[in-house]
């Protein structure tokens, strides 16, 4: 469709900037060998042609908006969303499970039940988005969350069949779990969200490309409708012809109905894109990113195979999750600021200070040798635990994706809105004017009878 | 297998283990190991004098001075006044160093060791500090004063005795081979051509393993594995065939998983030891005063029996250099 907007106007422009001085000697030249009567006859010819042609650029431009917009709201934006849920499913699970594997032998009831909501959402998500997903690079990361979503839960229950025994061989499935998340499945969701961001994006510019074939046509028919009203003029000695008054009067409505909806539209793809589709990738990195240290943390407690890898990794994606200057909360806080969830992701960049230190106290309890301290500061419910801390910086987070969500589908929506109706309008609108030409000439035909 | 193949040296099977591999345990997985160097950097500090790796008998140790006393001055006293015995473990060898999900603790053969030299220097079992401590690193934590003595299914050998002292032998199990029930292998040379969990470079078993089979046709892969919890994983998802190390942790993993058994007879013996800094050698002769009591009164057999099983078997005996 972006090559659709890109490649057309230039040939039509080319063949009107080509024939324009023609179209302007030819007529002349033609008109002064000929009597009045064929004068007007070629002039019904040309304005008829020049309504139709007008007519079908202003419907064809509505239409290929129309179908932008609309495949934003319908298609982009939904495998997004889909693309975007499974990324954060599939991270909170690993997290989840983590969290309920350091409680011991018996897990929460409540992690138990995440967890499961997780593999849950995540298996449907990834059902509806392989059912609309067409292109063939979506479709293998598809197949490869399907095939190994499965492969994961496998790994998850094994390893809490053994913990619930008390064997050690528990914690090393859990590993084994966790890595095959992170290596395999992590990465394919990752791809398949930017994929659909893009998707979004390239439907988004789409949408709001400025109409330059229907901005030169409008001209053309607009100087030839001024031109013939202004050589009746001078011919018939009429001033007004209503018939001209009335073409005229319906070119002018569907250049302004045509002018005010697509700036409406584009102003409102453009707001869904800066407050919505924008603000939201960056929140859920910052999201996924989150997800991730709070995963190390309890790994770290559970590893406990002396190698500190899981540590390593939290204190790399704290380093990334800043907040402050280009990093993941910082940069998701600057770009959701006035976006409904603005207040949201800048309570998130708050919090996170808290979690980390909390983490902090974490890891120095463990490395005394407090080791169950560690993990009630970890992941239990009195006083601010470290899980609990990261939490309010999820919430935070989730909050804000999901009103910039919302904010997205409004403006797009609202776009869609802005377009109804205009195609069928612009049709009638240059049925009206063919008519007035029409109109118009034939009356002054008639005179010569 | 191609010719091109046939390097007659024992494969990592780097591919297989990738997917176990925890984001910083790839440097491990990338090692080929070849026949054990018979170089060695040269030993940091002076150990015992005149003996090499040839002549070097490692269950050899120092020999107490007496019942076990905290004497002041010594590095006992230090310990004592910390409040803590450092201890390096492992947490996850079954019934020797590993974390009871069940109640959160460290539990074990080597753990019920260290909480009688506890016992001994504060009059308190549980005044320890844990620091899990992988395999390959035990004589690093030694040597950089991390933790103050390691008990972790360590063997005594002479290449260990250049970089730490050990104390007298306190279990002396077989390094053996452990495969699924179904498996029709019976010994390890029948293994030729498969693919062995033995640990990672540096630990004995896995030495063992590419000393005896690195050099088989078609070649025998030794998979590298973070913990022997691991490698029973590895087993149990069918991408090894066999592992092998000390009959002791093979016991523990069998106690995990009623579908393996051990084969084959006895392949290298494996001499237990606590692992002390070589900077303190009252320390290594107090710790050998509570193995010796420990031997003597009962309380070895009693660990043995909690962990291991019954027929309890007599304590390895001690033997000392002077």
């Amino acid at each position: 469709m972006a090559a659709g907007t890109a490649v057309l106007p230039a040939p039509d422009a080319s063949v009107s900037a080509r024939t324009r001085p023609h179209v302007l000697r030819w007529p002349q030249r033609a008109f002064t060998g000929q009597t009045t009567p064929a004068r007007l006859r070629l002039l019904l010819a040309g304005l008829l042609a020049l309504t139709v042609v007008w007519g079908a650029v202003a419907a064809w431009t509505v239409a290929t908006r129309t179908s932008a917009t609309n495949n934003i709201v319908g298609v982009s934006e939904p495998l997004a969303l889909d693309a975007q849920q499974i990324y954060r499913s599939l991270s909170d699970a690993d997290a989840t499970e983590a969290a309920a594997f350091l409680s011991g032998g018996l897990e929460p009831a409540a992690l138990r039940r995440q967890y499961q909501a997780d593999i849950a959402k995540a298996a449907l998500r990834l059902e509806t988005a392989t059912a609309s997903a067409g292109n063939s690079r979506a479709a293998s990361l598809l197949a490869t969350l399907a095939a190994g979503l499965p492969q994961y839960t496998g790994l998850v229950e094994t390893a809490r069949a053994d913990n619930r025994l008390g064997l050690p061989l528990g914690a090393a499935y859990l590993r084994q779990a966790s890595a095959f998340m992170r290596a395999t499945l992590l990465p394919a969701a990752r791809d398949l969200y930017a994929q659909e961001n893009a998707q979004v994006a390239a439907a988004n510019s789409q949408a709001t490309a400025f109409p330059y074939v229907a901005v030169i046509v409008a001209a053309i028919a607009g100087f030839g409708l001024i031109w013939s009203q202004l050589w009746l003029t001078r011919r018939t000695n009429r001033i007004v012809s209503p018939g001209m008054v009335l073409a005229s009067a319906a070119g002018l409505a569907t250049l302004i109905w045509l002018v005010i909806s697509l700036s409406l539209a584009a102003a409102h793809t453009v707001s869904a894109r800066d407050e919505g589709s924008i603000p939201v990738e960056a929140l859920a990195r910052a999201d996924i990113a989150a997800l991730q240290a709070h995963a190390d943390e309890s790994l770290t407690l559970i590893d406990r195979s002396g190698d500190d890898s899981f540590q390593q990794d939290f204190v790399t994606v704290q380093r990334r999750l800043g907040p402050g200057l280009s990093t993941l909360l910082g940069t998701a806080a600057v770009l959701a600021h006035g976006s409904p969830g603005g207040s949201a992701a800048a309570a998130a960049a708050r919090a996170a200070p808290d979690w980390f230190a909390a983490h902090r106290q974490v890891r120095s309890l463990d490395d005394s040798g407090k080791y169950l301290s560690a993990v009630q500061l970890a992941i239990g419910s009195n006083s601010p635990s470290s899980g609990a801390l990261f939490g309010r910086v999820d919430v935070a987070l989730t909050t804000a994706i999901s009103k910039d969500q919302g904010a997205f589908r409004a403006a797009a929506q609202a776009a869609q809105t802005d377009l109804a109706g205009l195609e069928a309008g612009v049709v009638v609108l240059s049925l009206l004017m063919a008519a007035g030409c029409a109109r118009g000439i034939t009356r002054r035909l008639a005179e010569y009878r | 297998m191609s010719a091109a193949r046939h390097t007659r040296r024992l494969v990592v099977a780097v591919a297989a283990t990738a997917m176990l591999c925890v984001p910083a345990c790839s440097s491990t997985g990338a090692h080929v190991p070849s026949a054990p160097k018979t170089t060695r950097a040269q030993p940091k500090t002076n150990i015992v004098s005149g003996t090499g790796p040839a002549t070097c008998d490692p269950t050899a140790s120092l020999r107490p001075t007496g019942p076990p006393v905290v004497t002041p001055g010594s590095f006992m006293a230090e310990i004592k006044t910390h409040g803590q015995l450092i201890v390096g473990v492992s947490a996850s060898s079954y019934h020797f160093g590993y974390f009871n999900p069940l109640d959160g603790r460290i539990e074990g053969f080597d753990i019920d060791m260290l909480h009688a030299i506890a016992d001994a220097i504060f009059g308190n079992p549980n005044s320890m500090r844990y620091v899990v401590v992988p395999d390959t690193l035990r004589t690093k934590a030694i040597q950089t004063g991390e933790v103050d003595i390691v008990a972790e299914t360590m063997t005594a050998t002479c290449k260990r005795w250049r970089q730490v002292d050990f104390s007298s032998v306190y279990l002396d199990p077989a390094q053996r081979v452990l495969v699924q029930r179904n498996s029709r292998a019976t010994k390890l040379t029948d293994l030729v051509g498969k693919r062995i969990c033995a640990g990672k470079p540096g630990v004995t078993s896995w030495d063992y393993v590419v000393a005896h089979m690195g050099h088989t046709d078609p070649p025998t892969m030794a998979v590298p594995a973070e913990t022997w919890a691991d490698c029973l994983v590895l087993l149990q998802e069918d991408k090894v065939d066999a592992i092998s190390t000390d009959e002791t942790i093979l016991d523990g993993l069998m106690a995990q998983d009623p579908e393996t058994k051990i084969i084959g007879g006895p392949l290298a013996s494996q001499p237990y030891g606590l692992a002390i800094s070589q900077q303190h050698p009252e320390f290594v002769r107090f710790v050998n005063a509570v193995l010796a009591k420990m031997r003597a009164d009962g309380q070895w057999a009693a660990i043995y029996k909690h962990w291991i099983g019954t027929p309890v078997p007599p304590p390895p005996p001690a033997h000392y250099r002077d």
